[in-house]
């Protein structure tokens, strides 16, 4: 159980705003769940700018959010505790520093990648990220099903969207058109199950 | 190509799309269609990706290096933050409907749609023309093992991707 917030949220100065923001970026590594994990550290543990429930709820919001959810929440939580100037801090700050860390990694990558052991090396790490990145499609798909029978209706919807991509060529922007028109059609309901994982 | 083309493509990706790994099927249609970047450095970026620091999605970084060096990076993540900063604007509104039945569903539906892509994609990335039969059987494994790890959510990506490049040292040379 969460303590009481007896104690309103303190406002920082625009430069402490960045600093934090500095440090949830170049920190986080291990992506969403480590970059979600710093936000709330910095923001609501360490340094008491906002409350957990304002945390919570601006999360909520986040998880609709075109793009990436956790740029779209460090906007939300600059908007809260420092308008507009806050939001722009807040993006920035999130984005770029880690941003110029992967750009060193590709420049390292690009400068070696034709040596017989790294072309060696990405046949494993290739695969990997591609089963990566399929399991954390699978896991957003288990977080955004109904419970009961309902579940499968969304599976089946999945698992037809699976196939249009592999065998039909189907392209993202009629499939995701699709996703609109079912989705306010037949996939109504219930809030979905509650998620562990954050994602992205 | 030019770069305002270039920073078109990012953000359409991204705009249409819930979740940082959600625009990578509009971006592999995108970039590989026009010739700018290959699928072996999609797989490259996702990589990179997971290896470095922020929020799950950076990945663009890496594909716009590929695609036009630092200035293509830079529009990346440019293209990659504006979506996000929308919904900060209409906030208010979308708090009010967030919890209706029709809202529920669009948001349902769009993920899912999404989500399957994502992994229609990462198969095809894997087998390009779905001749996943042609597919060596480490390399099958070492996806249902990641698959399976980034379900558990346990064990930190960068891990599963240096473990999955000693396995490339050792059966991929």
């Amino acid at each position: 159980m969460r303590p009481v917030e007896l104690n309103p949220p303190t406002k920082p100065s625009l430069l402490e705003l960045a600093r934090a923001w500095i440090v949830v970026s170049t920190q986080s590594i291990g992506g969403g769940p480590s970059t979600l994990f710093l936000m709330r550290q910095q923001m609501v543990e360490r340094r008491h700018w906002l409350t957990h429930r304002q945390f919570l709820e601006d999360y909520a919001l986040s998880k609709v959010s075109l793009g990436i959810n956790l740029v779209a929440l460090a906007g939300l939580i600059g908007s809260r505790v420092a308008g507009v100037r806050g939001t722009a801090i807040s993006v920035v700050g999130l984005l770029v520093p880690a941003a110029a860390i992967t750009l060193v990694l590709t420049v390292g990558y690009a400068l070696v990648r034709d040596s017989e052991l790294v072309r060696a090396a990405l046949t494993g790490a290739g695969p990997a990220a591609a089963g990566m990145t399929a399991g954390i499609g699978l896991t957003f798909m288990r977080q955004t099903v109904r419970r009961g029978w309902r579940a499968g209706i969304d599976y089946g919807y999945a698992a037809a969207v699976v196939a249009a991509g592999l065998f039909l060529g189907a392209t993202p922007l009629v499939v995701i058109a699709t996703g609109v028109l079912v989705g306010a059609a037949f996939l109504r309901g219930e809030t979905s199950r509650a998620s562990g994982d954050p994602g992205t | 190509m030019s770069y305002i083309e270039l920073f078109l493509i990012f953000l359409r990706a991204a705009t249409f799309s819930v979740g940082g790994m959600a625009a990578l099927p509009q971006l592999r249609e995108d970039l590989v269609g026009t010739g700018l970047v290959t699928e072996p450095q999609i797989l490259a970026a996702l990589a990179l990706g997971k290896l470095a620091p922020g929020p799950t999605g950076l990945y663009v970084v890496s594909l716009g290096y590929f695609a036009a060096g630092a200035a293509g990076a830079l529009i990346a993540v440019a293209a990659a933050a504006l979506p996000p900063l929308s919904l900060v604007a209409v906030a208010g509104i979308v708090r009010r409907h967030l919890l209706s039945g029709w809202a529920a569903g669009i948001v349902r539906g769009v993920v899912l749609s999404t989500s399957g892509l994502v992994i229609a994609t990462s198969i095809t990335l894997l087998a390009p023309g779905g001749a996943i039969l042609g597919v060596p059987l480490w390399q099958l494994l070492l996806v249902l093992g990641a698959a399976g790890l980034a379900i558990h959510g346990k064990t930190h990506p960068g891990v599963v991707i240096v473990g999955g490049a000693i396995v490339g040292l050792v059966f991929g040379r």
